[in-house]
């Protein structure tokens, strides 16, 4: 493969990185609220953390030019400090970042919600402050529900193309990142060249989920698949002395 | 001295309690779902309740008056859960650290040990609570509430899901606990038996109310009323009317059966004659063929064998099998009866309750 050549491979592995960052952080914060928060709209705001998964992306794409256009609020907002995020790298990471965010919520809220509350409730007791519970109990619980969640939003993030293309665009060496070089490399008939970044693709997708899945089961595994051992013996030894 | 008055509704029922405790043993007893759990965590500041007041000596922990509502993790309160809620994902060490984090490194471990040691849990640090078992599991969450030295522990239900051998072991080890541990062990429970055996005060719930609170012998012996009788194992209530008031005594007739009985008095109480109440006794006291004075003839319905005792059950003669009396008689004193036989059933004086109804 030709330094050209890589260069779709490292746009997509950088935006596909730094949307699940991002993801990470804010599919966490949400979930978090969502899991523990009690309070008007709730439904209609996890609705509305949903409908990316369930949108067209091309919907989703039509949806972020009109926010992220000239004439869109964050646009005009965005524009009053003279930028513009449309037909830019930034964009590619909106995209990734929009399609990516419900996969990562709804991973990390169903871990949160499966916590026992009495195990978080008992820090309480033990002087735990609500930050050091959240580190110490809740994050460590729902790690595995958390990984899970962080590689299938990476995962979508490389794959993602609609959004993208329509937020964008396909500006080689900026925007295009290997999904969107696959496909105008098919229909340009160089079929030849679009093989090269398939297989490179699927082997970065292969590879970060054996990775993901071998660091989320090399961290619990010792508690997660513990079985007494040891039945309780009746009378222990120095006991009723 | 703990403090409590609380008011808090719940689904179905309003939680309305208020009691106060010494450094002793409370049992919380009553049925399932009456706001024993909930008072529990009430006191340690996991739930708010609506109204009310709770200090620890002169500390006001919750005042909706005022306003005060100090945080769990500043209550200073040790709580073992009903499924003792230890963290799954951390040893035994750290599970048991857990409370004294914040201390220097050697005096974490030297507390730990000491724990380790008094709870038999020795050898067990390096477990994760999956691979212990459930009396070990208990241990660890009592040193674990215990290690941050708090000045009250609070039990639900510690004995519920354990077998029978290790129940007994560990009701013996909270006893051994009351006496190294100096502050208030309140403890929630649906078996009398255990309420009895590790407390010396017991509050009565039923639906949140408190229906009876105070010493074991007199919650026991001496219930207020029907309910809190019958919630600590009182099986026979007799209706009867007073028909002479002595200084230690009573003398009462059955209603309808014309039986006349006598029952002891506490000094204090007022009753008049005329009066129409109810007469309770507990199985285990009543005995059988005695020579002793209220005796009643009765027939006997049914003989349920247990392991240690006889349960007969039988209608008081002239009743038409309506009116029935339990009484437990233990296997070692010769019973030879079967239904349809008839005897006499002695009710000692002094272990007749009577209550206003």
């Amino acid at each position: 493969m030709t330094e050209a050549e890589l260069i779709p491979i490292w746009i997509s592995l950088k935006t596909a990185g730094t949307a699940t960052l991002i993801t990470f952080i804010l599919g966490i914060a949400a979930a978090r609220w969502m899991a523990y928060g009690d309070f008007k709209g709730k439904n209609l705001l996890d609705g509305l953390f949903i409908l990316p998964l369930v949108l067209p992306p091309t919907v989703l794409g039509f949806g972020l030019l009109l926010i992220f256009g000239k004439n869109g609020p964050l646009g005009q907002l965005l524009l009053y400090f003279d930028k513009t995020v449309i037909f830019s790298w930034s964009a590619t990471v909106i995209a990734s970042t929009v399609v990516a965010f419900p996969l990562m919520y709804q991973a990390t809220r169903a871990a949160f919600e499966q916590i026992q509350p009495n195990l978080e409730d008992a820090a309480r007791t033990l002087g735990a402050k609500e930050w050091t519970v959240f580190w110490k109990i809740s994050m460590p619980l729902a790690w595995p529900g958390i990984a899970a969640g962080t590689i299938l939003a990476f995962a979508r993030s490389l794959g993602e193309f609609g959004a993208t293309l329509m937020l964008a665009g396909n500006i080689p060496g900026r925007t295009q990142t290997a999904p969107l070089a696959i496909y105008f490399a098919v229909e340009a008939g160089r079929s030849d060249q679009a093989l090269k970044w398939v297989l490179a693709i699927l082997l970065i997708s292969f590879a970060s989920i054996i990775a993901l899945n071998y660091w989320k089961s090399r961290q619990y595994s010792s508690w997660r698949n513990g079985q007494p051992v040891v039945k309780e013996v009746v009378i222990d030894a120095g006991y009723r002395n | 001295m703990l403090d409590i008055e609380i008011k808090k509704s719940l689904p179905g029922f309003k939680l309305e309690v208020s009691f106060a405790v010494e450094r002793e043993i409370l049992a919380i007893l009553g049925p399932s779902g009456c706001g024993k759990t909930m008072t529990l965590k009430c006191i340690a500041g996991l739930i708010q309740a609506d109204e009310g007041r709770i200090a620890l000596d002169d500390r006001l922990l919750f005042d909706s008056g005022s306003g005060v509502n100090i945080k769990s993790r500043e209550r200073n309160m040790g709580f073992v859960f009903q499924n003792y809620a230890l963290f799954p994902h951390m040893d035994v060490f750290n599970n048991i650290a857990f409370g004294i984090r914040q201390l220097p490194v050697e005096d974490i471990k030297e507390k730990v040990r000491l724990w380790l040691q008094k709870m038999r849990l020795s050898g067990l640090e390096k477990r994760f609570p999956g691979q212990l078992s459930a009396g070990q599991q208990q241990r660890v969450a009592l040193a674990r509430a215990l290690v941050s030295e708090p000045e009250v522990l609070l039990l639900d239900e510690p004995f519920s899901a354990l077998d029978s051998i290790v129940k007994e072991r560990l009701e013996e080890e909270l006893l051994e606990i009351h006496e190294f541990f100096p502050g208030h062990i309140l403890f929630v429970t649906h078996n009398l038996a255990e309420a009895y055996k590790l407390s010396s005060k017991i509050a009565v719930y039923e639906a949140g109310r408190l229906l009876q609170f105070g010493e074991k012998e007199k919650v026991v012996n001496r219930p207020s009323n029907r309910v809190a009788a019958r919630l600590t194992g009182v099986k026979n209530f007799l209706p009867a009317v007073v028909q002479e008031v002595e200084s230690s005594s009573l003398n009462l007739e059955l209603s309808g059966l014309g039986t006349r009985l006598k029952a002891g008095k506490v000094p204090g109480e007022k009753w008049e004659s005329g009066q129409v109440v109810n007469l309770g006794i507990r199985p285990e006291y009543i005995r059988i063929n005695d020579n002793g004075e209220n005796l009643i003839a009765v027939l006997v319905e049914e003989v349920i064998e247990e392991i240690s005792s006889y349960i007969i059950r039988c209608s008081l003669a002239g009743s038409g099998g309506e009116k029935i009396l339990e009484a437990r008689i233990p296997r070692t004193e010769a019973v030879n009866l079967s239904q349809g036989d008839s005897c006499q059933f002695c009710l000692p004086a002094d272990k007749i309750f009577i209550m206003l109804e």
